[in-house]
Formats: structure tokens, C-alpha cells, sequence
């Protein structure tokens, strides 16, 4: 795979942190609008929209073009009321909640996204999992969290840009998943409410600087959802790539994710 | 008037001190004199040796007042308008209900420690935010069909292949180190383990409106820590959800382990794959509740079954309605619905006596008192009431082992309600052993 050899550009990464693959070097960005996705991205979608799918089904390909279908866990880290539940509702095409509850427990929502691999031309569904809990449950409760580390794949740290210590927490939060116990996961930050700049708190150069030092994506959502995948295709074509990115270095050269991959035929 | 018309508003304060822990329902809230009052009114009667339990306005209002373990005041408040005259009593059995609801569901998800023993109000106020979805569910009641909330019966649907749904779920509970566990199908329960049957009948209701209100969200699946209002107030469970598809969901209550990675990974495929065609015939059921198998008189437009010795129940309106002699002009699927609830209050506030409960409320069972002076009346035990109005006509039937609500058509003769009552019950008893 590519994007190892890149280290002059990535020379600034400290030494426990898995190195950031530059955006589109290792999957084909905005490849839903491409002519060649649509068969792919059909599966996923039902009259325009995205399609639920229960644990026991998967998207379905006709049997001359059998894809691959690799699974990853992410938990979604983030102040109460920072926007975690509407972050996994956005991303899986699911209805918002228009009214802010908290999350008293664990829920996980599955989302389905084809990724075309830039250097073979491979296509694989990713099926990621997006484990959300409530702030308060985690501090109430002691056996969510490690419940959420379980064999986790990814973090993505949240903060809101109309919230102000949402955004100074990260380094706390990063920090408690860069300790060698947890293993190696993908980290990536989402700005959410980005829409709001009449209430915004955090500026372009705070989040500038802040890139700048832990050498993260950072993400922005926010705003109304389109009915398109344009709004969601960013993020999760950058969270596809860091995995896919992450289990091709910890395979070594040879990188081809064996565990976990399925082929559903239901 | 202090709301606007058919909303309900809830107000839930501290019992000793008064200060508001939250507001839910209605769009425009009380004036927070008005709540004041609501409370000092009833902290003057408490004075007096009085408990004020509920009283109507002039413009057709009722509020409801109760207080819980003596830390939590309850208070609902209807705004009448729409009522016909004469059904107050009906409307102040469903806020009772509300408001015993509404303290169960504070228990489900903050135990009963953190309601009673209240070190910080501020606290408690952010906590209980947590309840909030639920209490909203409680209040709008929009899901058609679930009536579980007022009949404190769980709602259920009876699957054309019982025997292979209760293998798999007594199996899936068993490996989940549980012996709690059911499949909810739309809602309703298609199958559970005989366990999960002998939680309280008002836990098993509000761990249904907990498990859809989670489905609807369209997580794939859960790990929420609940305390159960009657069974365990103060130690925590852990409700693990799995939607297995778009509409059917399997849970269980269980202990420290599994984690939900374990349990979703090594047990939901195993057990549940198999079945996925068993499952979509169950979805296929739908709102109807019933099997193919059962077929329905012409002329029922709605029914409500209840099995009153398992605390079970099944529901559903007829679409379209039938209309043999096309006179009648059609009802909605949602006034069906409606009127098979006026009913079905009217039929126990005035005529059939309730189950007794182990968790009824002394201002319900002081109520019960007045309902059962009224049937001291009787020389007997009514048994059967109808009902005729310009929409419907009405039948209520009650045996030692079930009572049946049904709606019929206008069209059906006032003399043939019986037979059709007793004939409907017959028919799905027998086909489904409900």
C-alpha cells in the first residue's frame, strides 16, 4: 500500500501515533459520484434513502461480483450534548433527533460504505459499527467503557464549535487513548455544529493549531442533511482510509486484512 | 383555560421542598405561578391531613397530584375542551396510570436510590434528562396500537411459528447467561422466556416502550443499564438489545456478562440466522397482531383481547373497514384506534373491576373503592356491556380468563353484538391459544 514512503511530508508525527495517510492517497475520494460506484452504492440505498439493515442482513451483490465486506469498531468520544447520537444518526442516513436526549447506555448503529482502493481498484464494503454513549451513563456506570474498548478500531473525538470547552478537552480525551493499553486505533476529530458561526466558539485557527499539534484529521458536519451522500462521503471515506490505512501497517507490507472478513449471503 | 385543548402537561417538583425538577408536554408551558399554586394547594391539604389527589377546572381541566417515597411530586395536568361531559373519571384513570408510569420510568433509568435520597437537586435535574424520551413517549402516545401503557397488559403479537421463536429465545437467553429474554416484534411481544412473563406486568410494559423507543431510532444494538421499578429499584440490570431486522428486535436482561461485543458477535448469528424466513413471516403479521389463521368477522372494525391471568393482550384495526351495506361513512385507522381506547376505559372505570396489581396506587385503589360502591349496586358482577353511538357500535365481554373490546360496524344489528362478540373470542382463542 502506499503513503509510507511519504515521511518527509509526515515528519512531524510523534512516535506512538499511527501515521495519517494524506486524504484520497489510499481510497478513490468522491468515488459515490462516479459512474462505476452506482451498482455498489445502490445496495446501500432504498428509494433515495439509506436502508437499515438488521444484524442479520448485509448488502447483497450479485454473485459475479462478490465484494468483500470488512468490519471495524469505532467509538465516538465527545462532551454530553457535543452531538454524538446526531453524528451516528447523520452518518447512517437515520432520522436526527430534533430534540437533544441524553444516551443512557450503549447504542451502536451500523453503517455500510463502499470504498473503491485507489492503487488495485478493489472495491470493498466497510461496515462500520459507531458505538455512542452518554456521557453521564459512562461516569454512572463503570462497565460501559470498557464495554466501548473492546476490540476497538477507531476513536473519533468529538467537539462542538458553539461550545468552548468541548473543544480545550480533546487533548484529555486523546490522551486517554494513546496509553499502550488500549492498542492501536485510528483517531480522528469531528468539529460538529458547524453550521451555527453566529454561536461559533472555536475559531479556524484554533483548529488550525490544533491540527498543527497532534497531527489529526479534523472534520466539520453540521447544518441541514441532504438527501445526497455528499455531506456524510468525507468523513467517512477519511475513516475508511485511516482503517484500511492502520491494518495494511500492522499486517506489514503483504497488508490484507484476514480476521473478521465476510462475504454475508442472505 | 391554563392549556390548550386534548394536551397534557407534567410537572414533576420535589416532595419536600417544592423546587421544580422538570416540565414535559404540552407546547406552552404553565406560568411558574401557576405550578406553585399546583403545589402549594396540595402542600395545604397535606397540612390539614389531607391528600389532594386530583380535582377538575371550570373550563373541563383535571389535575392529578401524587407523591412518590415521599421525595417526588408528580403532577398532571390535562386541558379537557375536548371531552364529552360526564367522562371525567375516565380521563383521571389514564392520568393516575400516567403518572405511575412516568415514576417507573425515573426508576428504569435512575433507580430508585438517586430518586429518594436526593443530595443535589442540580444534579438530579441534569439526571433526569436521561428519562426524558420516554416520558415523552408516555405523554404523546402517537405509536397506533400500543396500548399497553394504559391497560398495563404487554402489547403482543401472536407469530404464525411460535414453537421455533420460543426455542430460539430461550436458547439465545440461556447463552446469554440470562434467563430473561424476548423478541419484539413491531413493537410487540412475539415471544419471551417464561421469566421475563413473571416480571411485574408494568415492568414488562415499560421495558416494551423502552425497547421501541430504542428501535425506532434505528440502532443496531444496546447495552442499557435499567433498574426495574418493582423487581430490583436500586440494583442495575443490563438490558442488551439486538435489532436482528428493520422491525424485530431480541433483548435480554442480564448481569455483567456478556459484553455486548461478545453477545453480538458469538451469539446473535448463531442463534438467530437460521431463522431469518421465520422472522419475516412474523414481520409479515404487522399491525394485525393475529395470524392468517384467525379470520375475522365482517363488520369488526377494531378489537382489544386480553388475557387477563398472563397480563397479555393483542390489538388491531381493521383497514380497510368493512362496510356491507356501504352506508356507513368510513372511520380513520386513528379514530378507530381512539374510540377502541374510549372503550375500553369506559368499559373498566364504569363496569368490569380491574386486576388487582401489587403496585396500585392508593389514590387508584381509593378510586377502585368508588367503582366498586357503584357495583355494589348491582346485584351482580357485569359480565358484558355494548355500547351504540352514531360511529360504532361497541361490545365489552369478560370471561375468568379473558376480556375482549370490540368495535363493530354501525351496520351490525344491536341484537347480533353478542353472538359476534362471543363468536370473535372463540374463533382466536381456539386458533392461537392466546
Amino acid at each position: 500500500m502506499s503513503a509510507r514512503g511519504d515521511a518527509s511530508e509526515l515528519a512531524s508525527f510523534t512516535a506512538d501515533m499511527a501515521q495519517v495517510p494524506p486524504p484520497g492517497s489510499v481510497v478513490v475520494s468522491d468515488w459515490h459520484r462516479c459512474k462505476d460506484s452506482k451498482e455498489y452504492f445502490s445496495k446501500v440505498l432504498h428509494k433515495k434513502r439509506r436502508k437499515n439493515f438488521g444484524l442479520l442482513e448485509s448488502p447483497v451483490m450479485p454473485p459475479h461480483v462478490a465484494v468483500d465486506t470488512v468490519h471495524y469498531k469505532i467509538f465516538i468520544s465527545g462532551k454530553s450534548g457535543v452531538g454524538k447520537t446526531a453524528l451516528a444518526a447523520r452518518l447512517a442516513g437515520l432520522n436526527i433527533p430534533n430534540m437533544h436526549h441524553e444516551t443512557t447506555g450503549i447504542e451502536t448503529t451500523v453503517v455500510y460504505w463502499p470504498v473503491k482502493l485507489r492503487e488495485s481498484g478493489r472495491v470493498l464494503f466497510f461496515r462500520l459499527q459507531l458505538w455512542d454513549c452518554g456521557e453521564n451513563a459512562l461516569r454512572r456506570f463503570d462497565h460501559l467503557l470498557p464495554s466501548c474498548k473492546e476490540q476497538v478500531d477507531a476513536v473519533l473525538f468529538l467537539f462542538s464549535f458553539t461550545d468552548r470547552t468541548s473543544f480545550d478537552d480533546l487533548s484529555n480525551q486523546i490522551a486517554k487513548w494513546t496509553e499502550s493499553s488500549v492498542g492501536r486505533v485510528v483517531k480522528l476529530v469531528v468539529g460538529t455544529k458547524f453550521d451555527l458561526f453566529m454561536h461559533c466558539d472555536v475559531s479556524q485557527r484554533d483548529v488550525r493549531d490544533f491540527q498543527e499539534t497532534w497531527s489529526l484529521p479534523v472534520l466539520r458536519t453540521g447544518g441541514e442533511v441532504s438527501d445526497g451522500l455528499g455531506d456524510v462521503a468525507p468523513l467517512l471515506n477519511c475513516l475508511s482510509e485511516n482503517l484500511w490505512h492502520q491494518d495494511c501497517v500492522t499486517a506489514g507490507p503483504a497488508g490484507q486484512r484476514s480476521q473478521q472478513e465476510t462475504v454475508t449471503v442472505l | 383555560m391554563m392549556l390548550q385543548d386534548g394536551s397534557t402537561q407534567l410537572l414533576c417538583l420535589t416532595a419536600s421542598s417544592g423546587v421544580p425538577l422538570f416540565t414535559r408536554g404540552a407546547s406552552k408551558q404553565l406560568p411558574f405561578s401557576v405550578i406553585g399554586s399546583l403545589n402549594g394547594v396540595h402542600m395545604f391539604g397535606g397540612g390539614q391531613e389531607v391528600v389532594l389527589s386530583s380535582c377538575e377546572t371550570e373550563g373541563g381541566g383535571k389535575v392529578v397530584w401524587r407523591v412518590f417515597q415521599d421525595s417526588v411530586m408528580l403532577i398532571a395536568v390535562s386541558g379537557g375542551g375536548h371531552r364529552a361531559p360526564g367522562s371525567s373519571k375516565e380521563e383521571e384513570v389514564c392520568l393516575q396510570r400516567l403518572l405511575e408510569n412516568v415514576w417507573n420510568c425515573m426508576v428504569l433509568v435512575l433507580g430508585q436510590d438517586e430518586l429518594v435520597n436526593v443530595r443535589n437537586v442540580e444534579r438530579l435535574k441534569r439526571d433526569l434528562r436521561s428519562c426524558f424520551s420516554l416520558i415523552d413517549q408516555l405523554l404523546e402516545e402517537k405509536q397506533e396500537g400500543i396500548l399497553g401503557t394504559l391497560t398495563h397488559c404487554a402489547d403482543s403479537l401472536v407469530p404464525p411459528n411460535p414453537s421455533l421463536l420460543q426455542e430460539a429465545v430461550d436458547g439465545f437467553a440461556q447463552a446469554a447467561d440470562s434467563e430473561f429474554g424476548c423478541l419484539i416484534v413491531h413493537g410487540r411481544i412475539a415471544t419471551a422466556t417464561e421469566k421475563w412473563w413473571r416480571l411485574a406486568p408494568q415492568e414488562v410494559v415499560l421495558l416494551s416502550a423502552l425497547i421501541r423507543s430504542l428501535s425506532d431510532s434505528g440502532s443496531a444494538s444496546c447495552d442499557y443499564p435499567v433498574f426495574l421499578p418493582q423487581g430490583s429499584p436500586t440494583v442495575a440490570h443490563r438490558l442488551l438489545r439486538f435489532q436482528l431486522l428493520p422491525g424485530a428486535d431480541v433483548c435480554v436482561l442480564c448481569g455483567p456478562t456478556p459484553s455486548l461485543h461478545r453477545a453480538e458477535t458469538g451469539l446473535v448469528g448463531r442463534f438467530w440466522s437460521p431463522l431469518v424466513e421465520t422472522l419475516r413471516d412474523c414481520l409479515a403479521v404487522g399491525e394485525r397482531c393475529l395470524p392468517g389463521s384467525v379470520s375475522l368477522r365482517p363488520g369488526v372494525l377494531a378489537l382489544l383481547l386480553i388475557n387477563r391471568e398472563t397480563r397479555r393482550s393483542v390489538s388491531c384495526v381493521r383497514t380497510p373497514p368493512h362496510h356491507p351495506l356501504g352506508d356507513s361513512p368510513s372511520l380513520s385507522k386513528a379514530r378507530c384506534w381512539e374510540l377502541l381506547k374510549l372503550f375500553y376505559i369506559f368499559s373498566i372505570s364504569r363496569y368490569f373491576t380491574q386486576e388487582e396489581t401489587p403496585c396500585v396506587s392508593p389514590e387508584e385503589r381509593a378510586q377502585r373503592g368508588n367503582s366498586e360502591d357503584f357495583l355494589l349496586g348491582f346485584s351482580h358482577q357485569p359480565q358484558q356491556c355494548y355500547l351504540v353511538t352514531e360511529e360504532c357500535k361497541s361490545y365489552g365481554l369478560q370471561t375468568a380468563q379473558h376480556q375482549l373490546f370490540l368495535l363493530l360496524s354501525p351496520s351490525v344489528p344491536t341484537f347480533a353484538l353478542r353472538t359476534a362478540a362471543t363468536q370473535t373470542l372463540s374463533d382466536i382463542t381456539a386458533a392461537t391459544g392466546f
